[in-house]
């Protein structure tokens, strides 16, 4: 659903599972680390306007940075949460054995996004340093900010594989 | 096969994917890619990709999406739904269902501050189910209560469905939230109706409380001092133009995160717990967006959504029929899915239609806002109505003694006033719009 309340986490119990873990919970920590970094940097902004008469120079593209940044690094722990979402109306009576088949295919299907996603990121990120691409006002080059986003597809890829894995391996319960 | 006929296929191939439990977000992208390599060729879509996920995440207007989130969740910790509750209690208590309108009241201030419909349902039910049970209503009726208050934490400024809808359909987000406060007010009033009757009805269900005398009364209402603060720096900044959106709810976040931590929610792992509740609905969402971007980025290709909506508008239909057409389709939609993913697969569809017929002779900017905050309050229904409503479902957790089946024939008259509204606001587009006429750009 659009708004969650409480997060149902993977119940690991190999090393891999727990590595796993940790790097989506640092990922997820580092995420929220950068937003209140960036609330932070607007408050700076206004009082700078209010009392300085002069905001903080290129906020508004350390914003859009910073939350790219903020959202991707956010990405493997909402799959490792069960965060994101599906429609289960149509298979809610279906037999275990069959959705865990459906959500096999859908984990792969997250996996292969994830995986795409980071090799194309990669390749923008390369392109993006070689051409010197860099912001507006403050000329901070783009690629920082792809540079968090690359590993965090990676992360939400093998976090997709492993928990697909792993549920088969448990089988249908 | 044409462009627009790729569209329709993709469409289609899109829905089974969705029934068949693909993640939303997901679904959307491997639809919208497959129908792009068709189209277009496989060389352009991974040129495409190189860019997408970036550019979609660094939007300036979304950062407000995770901001907001994060204030969610430090408001849920920072323990306010308490003070809410009281002074709502204080103020109506003594009369007949006077604690569940107290608690409608609740959630409609904890919506000020939140905007999520989930969590205004579970932070006030976890405050307001024990304290009514107390004092001797019914637990099926006090359910129903939290269930279809927490609605009005959507409704009532912020909210994040608004501020997509917003982006998408390139609207003011202030404007828009400014049009969502009257209908929001009428919301948690009708809420108050249906319970003043049910209370009269049967009176076994919802007893009366105690007068409180007023010195009580105003120590209650003093006591939300945050909320109010939090709600005119954020809501009052934005309209008023002195902060953009974003900052806005940069200062919403701060100030919630200082009440937390003041109020000790942020505590052991208080503070994980609101990070890690925050990256999962922020994960959740913008997954959806990078994936209902490729999907639009397609069917813009394919002119499928101008076509269509050509197409209707041609056929020079009832404008009214055509409106309500929508709306069955998002009262049936809203059945089986969450209101964001209906709002971003629907309103590259729709819109364009909606746009295109004469409404009421509507200038172009009402329109749009009137038909957002109709089509938000048409999908919030889903939320307390079977198959899959969720605040039902959130707040049958807490009160395990109700079957569930009993706690949705008690929200029943709620959706009724639900519907009652939305007629209202179909016929009178005034409601929504009157605050933009008091408030200019």
């Amino acid at each position: 659903m659009s708004e969650q309340v409480s997060v149902s986490e993977f119940a690991a119990d190999d090393a891999l599972g727990i590595l796993l873990s940790r790097l989506c919970k640092i990922f997820a920590v580092a995420s929220g680390v950068v937003l209140l970094c960036m609330a932070a940097m607007s408050l700076a902004s206004i009082l700078g306007r209010a009392i300085f008469t002069k905001p903080i120079l290129g906020d508004y593209e350390m914003v859009q940075m910073m939350c790219a940044v903020a959202v991707s690094m956010a990405l493997p722990y909402a799959h490792w949460a069960n965060g994101h979402v599906i429609v289960d109306f149509f298979t809610s009576k279906a037999r275990p054995a069959v959705n865990l088949f459906l959500d096999s295919i859908a984990g792969l299907l997250m996996s292969l996004a994830g995986a795409v996603m980071c090799w194309r990121l990669a390749v923008g990120m390369i392109d993006l340093r070689k051409n010197f691409d860099s912001s507006m006002l403050l000329g901070l080059p783009t690629w920082w900010g792809y540079a968090p986003m690359v590993p965090s597809f990676a992360l939400l890829s093998a976090v997709a594989l492993y928990i697909t894995v792993m549920r088969l391996r448990r089988g249908p319960r | 096969m044409t462009g627009f006929e790729w569209g329709a296929v993709m469409l289609a191939a899109l829905l089974v994917a969705l029934a068949l439990r693909i993640h939303i977000g997901i679904a959307m992208l491997m639809a919208g890619s497959v129908g792009y390599i068709y189209v277009s060729g496989l060389g352009p879509l991974l040129s495409y990709f190189k860019t997408a996920a970036y550019a979609r995440f660094s939007i300036y207007d979304l950062s407000v999406v995770p901001l907001f989130l994060l204030m969610g969740q430090f408001a849920t910790h920072g323990g306010l739904s308490k003070s809410l509750f009281r002074a709502g209690n204080a103020l109506v208590g003594h009369l007949r269902g006077g604690m569940a309108m107290g608690a409608v009241t609740a959630c409609a201030g904890f919506g000020a501050i939140c905007g999520s419909s989930l969590a205004t349902a579970a932070t006030m039910g976890q405050v307001a189910l024990p304290e009514m049970k107390a004092h001797n209503y019914s637990e099926r009726f006090s359910a129903a209560v939290l269930s279809a208050g927490g609605t009005l934490g959507i409704l009532i400024p912020p909210s994040i469905p608004i501020v997509i809808y917003a982006i998408m359909t390139e609207q003011n987000v202030g404007r828009m939230f400014l049009a969502a406060f009257i209908p929001g007010i009428l919301a948690a009033i009708g809420y108050m109706l249906v319970i003043a009757v049910i209370a009269r009805v049967s009176p076994q269900d919802a007893p009366a409380g105690e007068r409180m005398a007023w010195g009580e009364r105003f120590r209650a209402l003093v006591d939300t001092w945050p909320v109010l603060l939090i709600f005119l720096a954020v809501i009052g900044g934005i309209y008023s133009g002195i902060f953009t959106p974003t900052e806005a709810a940069s200062i919403g976040t701060l100030a919630t995160a200082f009440v937390a931590w003041k109020t000790g929610g942020l505590k052991g792992r208080g503070f994980f717990d609101c990070i890690y509740g925050a990256a999962s609905a922020t994960g959740m969402i913008f997954l959806i967006l990078l994936g209902a971007d490729i999907l639009n980025v397609f069917l813009a290709l394919t002119g499928l959504n101008t076509e269509l909506a050509k197409w209707v508008v041609g056929m020079d239909l009832q404008p009214l029929a055509v409106l309500f057409v929508i709306i069955l389709i998002y009262l049936i939609l809203g059945c089986v899915m969450d209101s964001l993913s209906m709002i971003l697969l629907t309103i590259p569809i729709f819109f364009p239609v909606i746009m295109g017929i004469d409404l009421w002779g509507l200038d172009p900017e009402s329109k749009a806002i009137w038909f957002g905050i109709l089509a938000l309050m048409v999908v919030e229904i889903g939320l307390i109505t079977p198959p899959v409503g969720m605040n039902v479902f959130i707040i049958s957790s807490m009160a395990r003694n109700v079957p569930m089946t009993e706690i949705f024939k008690y929200v029943l008259p709620f959706v009724a006033s639900d519907i009652l509204r939305i007629v209202l606001i179909v016929f009178v587009p005034g409601v929504a719009l009157v605050a933009l006429k008091i408030f200019p750009n």
